[in-house]
């Protein structure tokens, strides 16, 4: 877009904004670098401390056969995850989008809700349920041998992330166009080969890019897999770290784990590339007739309403049941402690994020470029990165570079807002997308400073998106556990920390009020964003 | 774009060198003691708790494992704002030692404790506890167990039975206790005869022990107090003022849960000796020789005796009817200086070549 310059135009030459030298402003390069910088330069260190070893021992460290080990469980882990959560989210997903299931908007609502238990407070609810002290044996006396390694992590994080993929496949599912089953049908095809051949294929890239958060979820999770005591790269880079002073190794599982992911991505990446997924005809598509359950109602209804009991039913009533049974005396002090300096990191972290997500997607909404979409993968890069490598590559960066923002809580909500800045980027950039860029390049024609045109035009309707990316980023950072583990400075006390610690220790009851203010507040704001993300 | 990136790097280089070391007197300003310690929060907190109320002192903790502490004491160096080291294990205390990481004591506070006092004079034992062998009297016979922990691996019976807790800094030093008084050699054997037994490996020992009352495993490589825990309760509670009050987490005296003692003088009979001492580093130095003269109480050590059935090393203090008493207790352990167990590189190593760690 050419522009003639205007009257009260302060500025010398064109005002054409994408080849302004705007790029260049303070107030854009400054957060840009510090996200660049933030997230690449602490895995710079980690290289540098992966090969601080001696040759000899190096090679020792690199070809153990326990890393071959560390990889089977953790791949083994991720598959096994992945079809359970595919198991649970699809038919989930196929009920709500198309048969005439009744309640539909609750049953919906059950496949976001598991969003609100974190995976370590699942993993707490599983042990805490099992075994002959547990709830079902106190409730019904019934004993259940208690879930532990691979059956136990399993379990956990399937219950936990299948809402990812339920939300993914609901959200294409729904956006398929009828007419294309209806000709495969007319053409012959019977129902089965329509799904196989027609619909699955279309599911694609929804079915990809849940997995995507599924599998990112499992490789970077440390709270469940350590509870449950199954050895993945993530629990031994923890062992290392916490249980011997072998930092070397430490960095070198960190590494792996990084490659994992990266391969992960570009694999993605790979099977997305050179496909058309949308309507190629003309008009709109109509909206589909859905199938009569008849007699399935109640069974359909029946295997919902279990699975909800199951993801959120169990870990609420086995909280409650756990604080029945002893809050002990100062709970409420240390809980309060607790959340009030969980919640103020999350703040801070979440309005950082939001600050630095903002001149991000600008650049990358209205300023689109390969500069731009590398700037974006950088943010996204920080939010793959398994959350234990992340944080102990900031340990290792912070102690050469900045020992004064070493085990400050400066450093903790920088940590928490570049691992999370993804989340605040999309709200902000869908945002940006429908505010027109006409408004601004008026308020720059009328006078005003780039900086006050934004202010002025743009910014009041990215509000909304700005206010969801706060909530988003809050609810990751409460919860999250490795960076608070690593990070945290002296006499920080976090509900997650809480949890784990009691949780690990099998102090079921010491654990519960923590937990519960987890879930709580977790179902509050996942209850706000249910239209964002439903 | 490139330009401001690569200013704002050279930024990040130089800055660190431009802001001043930040000086022992700021920490002095703030007053606070800080105490990085390998014990437990519920343990340290109801103790720092008490302390703070008679002395007014401000006591900050920072909690983690101990390898993971002399990790971070390490990486830390002069900048260091710990005052004190609280261990859980002699082993992290004589690590500590030869990392240069601790100060001399005085006299005076190395003479409180009736035993166990290092030939360094560097860091004071605080409480003993002692390796045993928890089993389920319900599906094992005591009379079967064997009389040496070396010889445990034979009981072929047990496996996929048995449970221990290789990433536990209690574990290590009784591995580098065996080190120290059976050779390398047959402590790498012991292991890769434990091995082949298949034991369950815990990350700590609550949860194996209540494996163990659950019925998942039959025997536990543990220590005293976590089994006279699940029988008589105590401990994480808070440190009461009014013994009365039913606060205490109870106990279950019917838990299928029995301690085994080796022979005399066996490795599996180890004394454990936790201690603390004052950091090179720190700026608190009347501060924390106050706290370990705190810890060395009557109150203190007897706190630990009541709450956490931990055996105290000060004369003179009451110890509940059902720990064995003291004296019993340390003819039991083998006679070794504990300042000698502080090769836990060596044991890491080991657990490392092990496939443990």
């Amino acid at each position: 877009m050419s522009w003639v310059p205007g009257v009260g135009s302060r500025g010398s030459g064109t005002l054409d904004i994408r080849h302004s030298p705007f790029v260049t402003r303070w107030y854009l390069w400054g957060p840009v670098a510090l996200v660049v910088l933030g997230v690449l330069v602490p895995l710079g260190y980690l290289v540098v401390r992966a090969f601080g070893a001696e040759p000899g021992e190096l090679a020792s460290l690199v070809f153990r056969a326990r890393n071959l080990r560390l990889l089977g469980n953790t791949l083994g882990l991720a598959a096994a995850v992945l079809g359970l959560a595919a198991a649970l989210g699809f038919p989930l997903a196929w009920l709500v989008t198309r048969t005439d299931v009744r309640g539909q908007r609750l049953v919906t609502l059950l496949g976001v809700l598991p969003l609100a238990v974190p995976g370590y407070v699942m993993a707490y609810a599983l042990l805490a349920t099992a075994g002959p002290n547990g709830t079902l044996a106190a409730l019904t006396g019934l004993v259940v041998p208690r879930p532990g390694g691979f059956v136990g992590a399993w379990l956990a994080l399937s219950l936990y992330t299948f809402p990812y993929l339920f939300l993914n496949l609901r959200a294409a599912l729904l956006g398929l166009d009828p007419a294309l089953e209806e000709s495969a049908r007319s053409l012959g095809a019977g129902r089965g080969e329509v799904v196989r051949r027609v619909v699955l294929p279309q599911l694609r890239p929804a079915f990809l890019a849940g997995s995507l958060l599924v599998l990112l979820h499992v490789l970077g999770d440390f709270g469940v897999v350590s509870l449950m005591r199954f050895e993945t790269f993530s629990y031994a880079v923890y062992l290392q770290y916490a249980a011997s002073y072998d930092r070397v190794y430490a960095a070198w599982l960190a590494l792996m784990l990084l490659a994992l992911t990266g391969a992960l991505l570009w694999g993605e990446a790979r099977l997305l590339r050179g496909r058309r997924f949308h309507r190629a005809g003309s008009g709109a598509a109509r909206p589909r007739r859905r199938a009569a359950l008849g007699a399935w109602q109640g069974p359909a209804l029946g295997a919902a309403g279990g699975l909800g009991l199951l993801s959120v039913g169990l870990p609420v009533v086995t909280v409650l049941y756990w604080l029945g049974r002893g809050a002990e005396h100062g709970t409420w002090a240390a809980l309060g402690a607790a959340l009030w300096d969980s919640a103020s990191a999350s703040a801070a972290a979440a309005l950082l994020a939001a600050a630095l997500a903002l001149p991000v997607a600008y650049l990358g909404v209205r300023k689109a470029s390969r500069r731009t979409r590398l700037l974006e993968r950088v943010a996204y890069l920080g939010y793959a990165t398994p959350p234990l490598a992340f944080a102990l590559a900031l340990v290792f960066f912070s102690l050469r570079t900045v020992p004064w923002a070493y085990q400050t809580l400066g450093l903790l909500v920088v940590a928490y807002a570049l691992h999370f800045l993804a989340e605040a980027l999309g709200p902000v950039r869908s945002a940006l997308y429908q505010a027109p860029p006409q408004l601004e390049e008026a308020a720059r024609a009328l006078g005003r400073s780039p900086l006050g045109a934004f202010f002025a035009a743009t910014f009041p309707l990215l509000r909304r998106g700005l206010v969801v990316s706060v909530a988003f980023v809050f609810l990751s950072a409460l919860k999250e556990l490795p960076i608070t583990f690593l990070l945290s400075p002296l006499g920080f006390d976090s509900l997650a920390m809480r949890t784990w610690g009691a949780a690990s220790e099998s102090l079921f009851s010491v654990a519960a009020p923590y937990a519960l203010v987890l879930i709580l507040t977790s179902t509050v704001l996942v209850g706000l964003l249910r239209h964002r993300v439903v | 774009m490139l330009r401001p990136l690569l200013f704002a790097l050279a930024l990040l280089l130089v800055l660190p060198a431009c802001t001043t070391e930040p000086q022992p007197e700021d920490a002095a300003d703030t007053g606070a003691l800080v105490i990085y310690t390998g014990r437990k929060q519920a343990l340290v907190e109801s103790i720092v708790d008490r302390f703070r109320e008679e002395t007014g002192v401000d006591v900050q903790a920072r909690y983690g494992s101990d390898a993971e502490l002399i990790a971070a004491l390490e990486e830390e160096g002069a900048r260091s704002e710990a005052d004190l080291f609280w261990a859980n294990t002699a082993g992290a205390l004589g690590a500590a030692r030869s990392a240069g990481l601790l100060r001399d004591l005085p006299d005076s506070l190395l003479q409180k404790p009736s035993a166990y006092v290092p030939s360094s004079g560097q860091w004071v034992p605080v409480t003993v506890r002692f390796r045993v062998l928890a089993y389920n009297p319900e599906t094992v016979d005591d009379a079967d167990l064997p009389a040496s922990v070396l010889d445990l691996p034979e009981r072929t019976d047990l496996r996929g039975r048995i449970g221990w807790t290789p990433t536990y800094s209690s574990f290590q030093d009784f591995v580098t206790a065996l080190t120290l008084l059976h050779g390398a050699d047959s402590t790498r054997a012991w292991i890769e005869g434990m091995k082949a037994l298949e034991p369950k490996a815990y990350g700590s020992n609550t949860p194996m022990l209540e494996a163990l009352a659950a019925g998942e495993i039959d025997a536990a490589l543990t220590n005293h107090y976590y089994v006279q825990r699940m029988l008589h309760g105590g401990d994480e509670g808070e440190y009461e003022e009014d013994e009365d009050e039913e606060e205490e987490e109870e106990g279950d005296l019917d838990a299928p849960v029995a301690i085994h003692r080796f022979a005399p003088g066996d490795a599996g009979n180890l004394a454990l000796v936790t201690g603390a001492g004052v950091l090179g580093a720190g700026a608190h130095r009347v501060g924390a020789l106050r706290f370990l003269a705190y810890l060395l109480s009557a109150e203190a050590q007897e706190y630990a005796a009541d709450a956490v059935h931990e055996y105290p090393v000060v004369r003179g203090v009451r110890l509940p009817p059902y720990l064995l008493p003291f004296e019993e207790a340390v003819r039991l352990s083998p006679t070794l200086d504990f300042e000698r167990l502080r090769d836990l590189d060596g044991t890491l190593r080991l657990l490392r070549d092990e496939d443990l760690l």
